[in-house]
Protein backbone atom coordinates (compact mmCIF):
# COMPACT_ATOMS: atom_id res chain seq x y z
CA UNK A 1 0.00 0.00 0.00
CA UNK A 2 1.19 3.45 -0.86
CA UNK A 3 2.17 5.49 2.20
CA UNK A 4 0.49 8.55 0.71
CA UNK A 5 -2.86 6.91 1.48
CA UNK A 6 -2.23 7.54 5.16
CA UNK A 7 -1.85 11.26 4.49
CA UNK A 8 -5.07 11.30 2.49
CA UNK A 9 -6.91 9.46 5.26
CA UNK A 10 -5.49 11.77 7.91
CA UNK A 11 -6.69 14.82 6.00
CA UNK A 12 -10.09 13.31 5.35
CA UNK A 13 -10.69 12.79 9.05
CA UNK A 14 -12.26 15.98 10.32
CA UNK A 15 -11.71 17.63 13.67
CA UNK A 16 -13.15 15.79 16.68
CA UNK A 17 -13.53 12.39 15.06
CA UNK A 18 -10.68 11.00 17.14
CA UNK A 19 -12.33 12.19 20.33
CA UNK A 20 -15.65 10.59 19.30
CA UNK A 21 -13.91 7.32 18.56
CA UNK A 22 -12.17 7.43 21.93
CA UNK A 23 -15.50 7.97 23.70
CA UNK A 24 -17.10 5.06 21.86
CA UNK A 25 -14.15 2.83 22.72
CA UNK A 26 -14.39 3.89 26.37
CA UNK A 27 -18.07 2.93 26.51
CA UNK A 28 -17.42 -0.36 24.72
CA UNK A 29 -14.52 -1.37 26.93
CA UNK A 30 -16.19 -0.18 30.14
CA UNK A 31 -19.45 -1.95 29.40
CA UNK A 32 -18.20 -4.97 27.49
CA UNK A 33 -15.14 -6.06 29.43
CA UNK A 34 -16.89 -5.24 32.70
CA UNK A 35 -19.72 -7.56 31.72
CA UNK A 36 -17.24 -10.36 30.95
CA UNK A 37 -15.69 -10.27 34.41
CA UNK A 38 -18.96 -9.89 36.29
CA UNK A 39 -20.56 -12.64 34.20
CA UNK A 40 -17.82 -15.11 35.10
CA UNK A 41 -18.09 -14.12 38.76
CA UNK A 42 -21.87 -14.48 38.92
CA UNK A 43 -21.67 -17.82 37.16
CA UNK A 44 -19.18 -19.07 39.72
CA UNK A 45 -21.37 -17.89 42.60
CA UNK A 46 -24.44 -19.73 41.31
CA UNK A 47 -22.40 -22.82 40.50
CA UNK A 48 -21.13 -22.87 44.08
CA UNK A 49 -24.66 -22.35 45.41
CA UNK A 50 -26.04 -25.26 43.41
CA UNK A 51 -23.20 -27.49 44.56
CA UNK A 52 -23.58 -26.46 48.20
CA UNK A 53 -27.36 -26.94 48.29
CA UNK A 54 -27.19 -30.35 46.64
CA UNK A 55 -24.59 -31.45 49.17
CA UNK A 56 -26.37 -30.00 52.19
CA UNK A 57 -30.03 -29.20 51.44
CA UNK A 58 -30.68 -28.34 55.09
CA UNK A 59 -28.33 -25.32 54.81
CA UNK A 60 -30.45 -23.81 52.04
CA UNK A 61 -31.80 -20.79 53.96
CA UNK A 62 -28.39 -19.67 55.12
CA UNK A 63 -26.88 -20.15 51.69
CA UNK A 64 -29.64 -18.16 50.00
CA UNK A 65 -28.91 -14.97 51.91
CA UNK A 66 -25.15 -15.27 51.32
CA UNK A 67 -25.85 -16.03 47.66
CA UNK A 68 -27.70 -12.75 47.10
CA UNK A 69 -25.00 -10.84 48.95
CA UNK A 70 -22.34 -12.30 46.69
CA UNK A 71 -24.47 -11.77 43.60
CA UNK A 72 -25.01 -8.09 44.32
CA UNK A 73 -21.38 -7.44 45.26
CA UNK A 74 -20.19 -9.06 42.02
CA UNK A 75 -22.80 -7.42 39.87
CA UNK A 76 -21.81 -4.02 41.20
CA UNK A 77 -18.32 -4.43 39.68
CA UNK A 78 -19.90 -4.48 36.23
CA UNK A 79 -21.68 -1.23 36.97
CA UNK A 80 -18.46 0.48 38.06
CA UNK A 81 -17.08 -0.11 34.56
CA UNK A 82 -20.34 0.77 32.86
CA UNK A 83 -20.72 4.06 34.73
CA UNK A 84 -17.13 5.02 33.95
CA UNK A 85 -17.84 4.31 30.28
CA UNK A 86 -21.08 6.30 30.34
CA UNK A 87 -19.34 9.24 32.01
CA UNK A 88 -16.67 9.18 29.29
CA UNK A 89 -19.30 8.93 26.56
CA UNK A 90 -21.82 11.54 27.64
CA UNK A 91 -19.99 14.07 29.81
CA UNK B 1 -54.59 -25.59 18.00
CA UNK B 2 -51.64 -26.96 19.92
CA UNK B 3 -49.39 -24.89 22.14
CA UNK B 4 -46.51 -25.28 19.71
CA UNK B 5 -48.54 -23.87 16.84
CA UNK B 6 -49.68 -20.94 18.96
CA UNK B 7 -46.09 -20.14 19.92
CA UNK B 8 -44.96 -20.35 16.30
CA UNK B 9 -47.85 -18.12 15.22
CA UNK B 10 -46.89 -15.58 17.90
CA UNK B 11 -43.25 -15.51 16.81
CA UNK B 12 -44.33 -15.24 13.16
CA UNK B 13 -46.64 -12.31 13.91
CA UNK B 14 -43.85 -10.62 15.87
CA UNK B 15 -41.43 -10.89 12.92
CA UNK B 16 -44.17 -9.70 10.57
CA UNK B 17 -44.61 -6.67 12.83
CA UNK B 18 -40.88 -5.88 12.65
CA UNK B 19 -40.85 -6.27 8.84
CA UNK B 20 -44.01 -4.16 8.64
CA UNK B 21 -42.33 -1.42 10.69
CA UNK B 22 -39.33 -1.44 8.35
CA UNK B 23 -41.57 -1.21 5.26
CA UNK B 24 -43.98 1.43 6.60
CA UNK B 25 -41.61 3.75 8.45
CA UNK B 26 -38.33 2.98 6.67
CA UNK B 27 -35.07 4.25 8.10
CA UNK B 28 -35.00 7.90 9.09
CA UNK B 29 -32.01 10.12 9.60
CA UNK B 30 -29.83 9.91 12.69
CA UNK B 31 -31.25 12.09 15.45
CA UNK B 32 -28.81 14.56 17.00
CA UNK B 33 -31.19 16.79 18.94
CA UNK B 34 -32.34 14.18 21.47
CA UNK B 35 -29.98 14.07 24.45
CA UNK B 36 -30.57 10.96 26.62
CA UNK B 37 -28.59 12.39 29.52
CA UNK B 38 -31.17 15.18 29.91
CA UNK B 39 -33.49 12.60 31.49
CA UNK B 40 -31.29 12.81 34.58
CA UNK B 41 -30.76 16.57 34.50
CA UNK B 42 -31.92 18.36 37.64
CA UNK B 43 -33.72 21.56 36.77
CA UNK B 44 -34.95 23.98 39.40
CA UNK B 45 -38.71 23.67 39.65
CA UNK B 46 -39.35 26.45 42.20
CA UNK B 47 -37.50 28.06 45.07
CA UNK B 48 -38.45 28.63 48.69
CA UNK B 49 -36.54 31.46 50.34
CA UNK B 50 -33.33 31.04 48.35
CA UNK B 51 -33.47 27.24 48.35
CA UNK B 52 -33.79 25.88 44.84
CA UNK B 53 -35.98 22.78 44.80
CA UNK B 54 -35.60 20.22 42.03
CA UNK B 55 -37.19 16.86 41.38
CA UNK B 56 -34.57 14.89 43.34
CA UNK B 57 -35.53 16.80 46.51
CA UNK B 58 -39.18 16.01 45.91
CA UNK B 59 -38.38 12.33 45.37
CA UNK B 60 -36.41 12.12 48.64
CA UNK B 61 -39.23 13.87 50.49
CA UNK B 62 -41.84 11.62 48.90
CA UNK B 63 -39.87 8.45 49.75
CA UNK B 64 -39.43 9.56 53.37
CA UNK B 65 -43.06 10.54 53.87
CA UNK B 66 -44.34 7.41 52.11
CA UNK B 67 -42.11 5.18 54.24
CA UNK B 68 -43.15 6.75 57.55
CA UNK B 69 -46.85 6.90 56.69
CA UNK B 70 -47.04 3.33 55.35
CA UNK B 71 -45.17 1.82 58.25
CA UNK B 72 -47.12 3.77 60.88
CA UNK B 73 -50.39 2.86 59.14
CA UNK B 74 -49.53 -0.84 59.16
CA UNK B 75 -48.19 -0.73 62.72
CA UNK B 76 -51.35 0.95 64.05
CA UNK B 77 -53.65 -1.62 62.50
CA UNK B 78 -51.99 -4.82 63.65
CA UNK B 79 -54.50 -7.68 63.78
CA UNK B 80 -54.55 -11.19 65.16
CA UNK B 81 -55.35 -12.61 61.77
CA UNK B 82 -53.04 -10.70 59.45
CA UNK B 83 -54.07 -9.66 55.96
CA UNK B 84 -51.69 -9.72 53.00
CA UNK B 85 -50.06 -6.34 53.62
CA UNK B 86 -49.42 -7.11 57.27
CA UNK B 87 -47.91 -10.48 56.38
CA UNK B 88 -45.61 -8.78 53.89
CA UNK B 89 -44.48 -6.14 56.37
CA UNK B 90 -44.00 -8.76 59.08
CA UNK B 91 -41.81 -10.89 56.85
CA UNK B 92 -39.79 -7.78 55.93
CA UNK B 93 -39.46 -7.07 59.65
CA UNK B 94 -38.21 -10.61 60.29
CA UNK B 95 -35.73 -10.28 57.42
CA UNK B 96 -34.40 -6.99 58.77
CA UNK B 97 -34.22 -8.09 62.39
CA UNK B 98 -33.05 -11.68 62.20
CA UNK B 99 -31.13 -11.95 58.94
CA UNK B 100 -29.62 -8.52 58.55
CA UNK B 101 -29.12 -7.16 62.07
CA UNK B 102 -28.81 -10.16 64.40
CA UNK B 103 -26.86 -12.21 61.88
CA UNK B 104 -23.99 -9.72 61.93
CA UNK B 105 -23.70 -8.42 65.51
CA UNK B 106 -24.33 -9.59 69.06
CA UNK B 107 -27.84 -9.36 70.53
CA UNK B 108 -27.33 -6.36 72.80
CA UNK B 109 -25.87 -4.30 69.98
CA UNK B 110 -28.53 -5.57 67.56
CA UNK B 111 -31.29 -4.26 69.83
CA UNK B 112 -29.68 -0.81 69.79
CA UNK B 113 -28.85 -0.63 66.07
CA UNK B 114 -31.88 -2.39 64.59
CA UNK B 115 -33.89 0.86 64.06
CA UNK B 116 -30.96 2.44 62.21
CA UNK B 117 -30.38 -0.51 59.89
CA UNK B 118 -34.09 -1.03 59.31
CA UNK B 119 -34.74 2.59 58.41
CA UNK B 120 -31.79 2.50 55.99
CA UNK B 121 -33.33 -0.56 54.35
CA UNK B 122 -36.82 0.86 54.16
CA UNK B 123 -35.77 4.30 52.94
CA UNK B 124 -33.64 2.88 50.13
CA UNK B 125 -36.34 0.36 49.24
CA UNK B 126 -39.04 3.03 49.06
CA UNK B 127 -36.95 5.43 47.02
CA UNK B 128 -35.90 2.65 44.62
CA UNK B 129 -39.48 1.51 44.16
CA UNK B 130 -40.73 5.06 43.72
CA UNK B 131 -38.26 5.32 40.86
CA UNK B 132 -40.15 2.73 38.83
CA UNK B 133 -43.50 4.50 38.96
CA UNK B 134 -43.92 6.95 36.07
CA UNK B 135 -44.56 10.38 37.56
CA UNK B 136 -45.04 13.74 35.82
CA UNK B 137 -41.52 15.08 36.38
CA UNK B 138 -40.14 15.86 32.93
CA UNK B 139 -40.59 19.64 32.68
CA UNK B 140 -38.66 19.82 29.42
CA UNK B 141 -41.55 18.36 27.41
CA UNK B 142 -45.11 19.21 28.39
CA UNK B 143 -48.19 17.39 27.24
CA UNK B 144 -51.69 18.75 26.91
CA UNK B 145 -54.38 16.99 28.97
CA UNK B 146 -57.77 18.71 28.50
CA UNK B 147 -56.11 22.10 28.13
CA UNK B 148 -53.84 21.76 31.17
CA UNK B 149 -50.10 21.74 30.55
CA UNK B 150 -48.76 18.74 32.48
CA UNK B 151 -45.08 17.73 32.51
CA UNK B 152 -44.68 14.46 30.64
CA UNK B 153 -44.38 11.25 32.62
CA UNK B 154 -40.87 10.03 33.32
CA UNK B 155 -38.95 7.61 35.51
CA UNK B 156 -36.51 9.08 37.99
CA UNK B 157 -35.17 7.86 41.31
CA UNK B 158 -33.49 9.85 44.04
CA UNK B 159 -30.95 7.04 44.42
CA UNK B 160 -29.99 7.42 40.73
CA UNK B 161 -28.20 10.60 41.77
CA UNK B 162 -24.79 10.03 43.36
CA UNK B 163 -25.25 12.57 46.16
CA UNK B 164 -28.10 10.70 47.88
CA UNK B 165 -26.30 7.33 48.32
CA UNK B 166 -23.13 9.26 49.21
CA UNK B 167 -24.88 11.00 52.10
CA UNK B 168 -26.30 7.67 53.31
CA UNK B 169 -22.81 6.16 53.08
CA UNK B 170 -21.38 9.09 55.09
CA UNK B 171 -23.94 8.47 57.82
CA UNK B 172 -22.99 4.78 57.93
CA UNK B 173 -19.27 5.64 57.89
CA UNK B 174 -19.63 8.06 60.80
CA UNK B 175 -21.79 5.57 62.72
CA UNK B 176 -19.49 2.55 62.55
CA UNK B 177 -16.30 4.53 63.18
CA UNK B 178 -17.92 6.11 66.22
CA UNK B 179 -18.96 2.68 67.47
CA UNK B 180 -15.42 1.42 67.07
CA UNK B 181 -13.83 4.41 68.83
CA UNK B 182 -16.32 4.30 71.72
CA UNK B 183 -15.91 0.56 72.17
CA UNK B 184 -12.11 0.30 71.95
CA UNK B 185 -10.80 3.84 72.40
CA UNK B 186 -9.05 5.77 69.58
CA UNK B 187 -5.73 3.89 69.83
CA UNK B 188 -7.34 0.51 70.27
CA UNK B 189 -9.60 1.10 67.28
CA UNK B 190 -6.63 2.00 65.08
CA UNK B 191 -4.76 -1.06 66.34
CA UNK B 192 -7.72 -3.28 65.50
CA UNK B 193 -7.25 -2.50 61.81
CA UNK B 194 -4.33 -4.95 61.79
CA UNK B 195 -5.65 -8.52 61.60
CA UNK B 196 -4.35 -11.04 64.12
CA UNK B 197 -1.36 -13.13 63.06
CA UNK B 198 0.41 -10.55 60.90
CA UNK B 199 4.20 -10.70 61.43
CA UNK B 200 5.90 -7.61 62.92
CA UNK B 201 7.61 -6.00 59.91
CA UNK B 202 4.49 -6.31 57.79
CA UNK B 203 2.31 -4.45 60.29
CA UNK B 204 2.77 -0.84 59.06
CA UNK B 205 2.14 -1.88 55.47
CA UNK B 206 -1.01 -3.83 56.34
CA UNK B 207 -2.19 -0.93 58.53
CA UNK B 208 -1.93 1.59 55.68
CA UNK B 209 -3.74 -0.81 53.36
CA UNK B 210 -6.57 -1.46 55.81
CA UNK B 211 -6.84 2.23 56.66
CA UNK B 212 -7.24 3.05 52.97
CA UNK B 213 -9.79 0.29 52.50
CA UNK B 214 -11.78 1.83 55.33
CA UNK B 215 -12.25 4.92 53.16
CA UNK B 216 -12.85 2.86 50.05
CA UNK B 217 -15.95 1.48 51.77
CA UNK B 218 -17.44 4.96 51.48
CA UNK B 219 -16.93 4.88 47.71
CA UNK B 220 -18.03 1.30 47.12
CA UNK B 221 -21.13 1.64 49.30
CA UNK B 222 -22.37 4.73 47.47
CA UNK B 223 -21.31 3.89 43.92
CA UNK B 224 -22.82 0.38 44.11
CA UNK B 225 -26.30 1.69 44.86
CA UNK B 226 -26.08 4.69 42.54
CA UNK B 227 -24.68 2.76 39.58
CA UNK B 228 -27.18 -0.09 39.87
CA UNK B 229 -30.17 2.21 39.86
CA UNK B 230 -28.76 4.57 37.23
CA UNK B 231 -27.82 1.72 34.89
CA UNK B 232 -31.24 0.13 35.35
CA UNK B 233 -33.00 3.36 34.46
CA UNK B 234 -30.69 3.97 31.49
CA UNK B 235 -31.26 0.47 30.09
CA UNK B 236 -35.03 0.82 30.47
CA UNK B 237 -34.80 4.23 28.76
CA UNK B 238 -32.72 2.95 25.85
CA UNK B 239 -34.72 -0.23 25.33
CA UNK B 240 -38.07 1.49 25.78
CA UNK B 241 -37.60 3.83 22.84
CA UNK B 242 -34.54 6.06 23.14
CA UNK B 243 -32.49 3.75 20.91
CA UNK B 244 -35.13 3.89 18.18
CA UNK B 245 -35.32 7.69 18.48
CA UNK B 246 -31.53 8.12 18.43
CA UNK B 247 -31.00 5.90 15.41
CA UNK B 248 -34.19 7.04 13.69
CA UNK B 249 -35.24 3.46 12.88
CA UNK B 250 -38.74 2.56 14.06
CA UNK B 251 -38.17 -1.20 13.65
CA UNK B 252 -35.50 -1.09 16.39
CA UNK B 253 -38.25 -0.04 18.78
CA UNK B 254 -40.31 -3.11 17.92
CA UNK B 255 -37.30 -5.30 18.70
CA UNK B 256 -36.24 -3.62 21.94
CA UNK B 257 -39.61 -2.89 23.55
CA UNK B 258 -40.28 -6.49 24.80
CA UNK B 259 -36.76 -6.38 26.25
CA UNK B 260 -37.68 -3.16 28.03
CA UNK B 261 -40.69 -4.83 29.66
CA UNK B 262 -38.56 -7.82 30.74
CA UNK B 263 -35.82 -5.57 32.15
CA UNK B 264 -38.40 -3.43 33.94
CA UNK B 265 -39.76 -6.53 35.69
CA UNK B 266 -36.21 -7.64 36.54
CA UNK B 267 -35.40 -4.24 38.04
CA UNK B 268 -38.61 -4.00 40.05
CA UNK B 269 -38.62 -7.61 41.18
CA UNK B 270 -34.97 -8.11 42.02
CA UNK B 271 -32.61 -5.16 41.81
CA UNK B 272 -34.60 -2.60 43.82
CA UNK B 273 -35.04 -4.92 46.80
CA UNK B 274 -31.61 -6.51 46.46
CA UNK B 275 -29.79 -3.18 46.55
CA UNK B 276 -31.67 -2.09 49.67
CA UNK B 277 -30.85 -5.47 51.24
CA UNK B 278 -27.15 -5.19 50.32
CA UNK B 279 -26.85 -1.67 51.69
CA UNK B 280 -28.48 -2.64 54.99
CA UNK B 281 -26.47 -5.88 55.27
CA UNK B 282 -23.16 -4.11 54.66
CA UNK B 283 -24.14 -1.45 57.20
CA UNK B 284 -24.77 -4.19 59.76
CA UNK B 285 -21.51 -5.99 58.84
CA UNK B 286 -19.46 -2.79 59.22
CA UNK B 287 -21.13 -1.95 62.54
CA UNK B 288 -20.59 -5.47 63.84
CA UNK B 289 -17.00 -5.54 62.58
CA UNK B 290 -16.11 -2.23 64.21
CA UNK B 291 -17.33 -3.49 67.60
CA UNK B 292 -15.93 -7.02 67.51
CA UNK B 293 -12.44 -7.88 68.73
CA UNK B 294 -11.00 -9.42 65.56
CA UNK B 295 -11.49 -6.95 62.76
Amino acid sequence: MDLAVINVLAQAASEGVGADAGKAIALGVGGGLGAVGAGIGIGQIFAAVIEATTRQPEMRDEITSIQWLGFALTEACFFYGLVAGLIAFFL
Amino acid sequence: MTTKKKALLGVGLYFALIVGFVIVFGTGAKNDTFQPQNEFKLETLFSIGGLDVNKAHLYILAAGILMVVTMLFVARRMQQRPNKVQTLVESAFTLMRDNITRGNMDDQMAARWFPFVASMFLFIWFSNMLGYIPLPTNVEHKIDIFGVQVPSFALYAATANLSVPLVLAFVVFAAYNTVGVVKKGPIGYLKSFIPAGVPGPMKPFIFVLEFMSNFMRLLSLSIRLFANILAGHLIILFMGGALAVLLGVAAVGAVTFPLAVALFMFEVGLVATLQAFIFATLTAIYLGGAASEAH
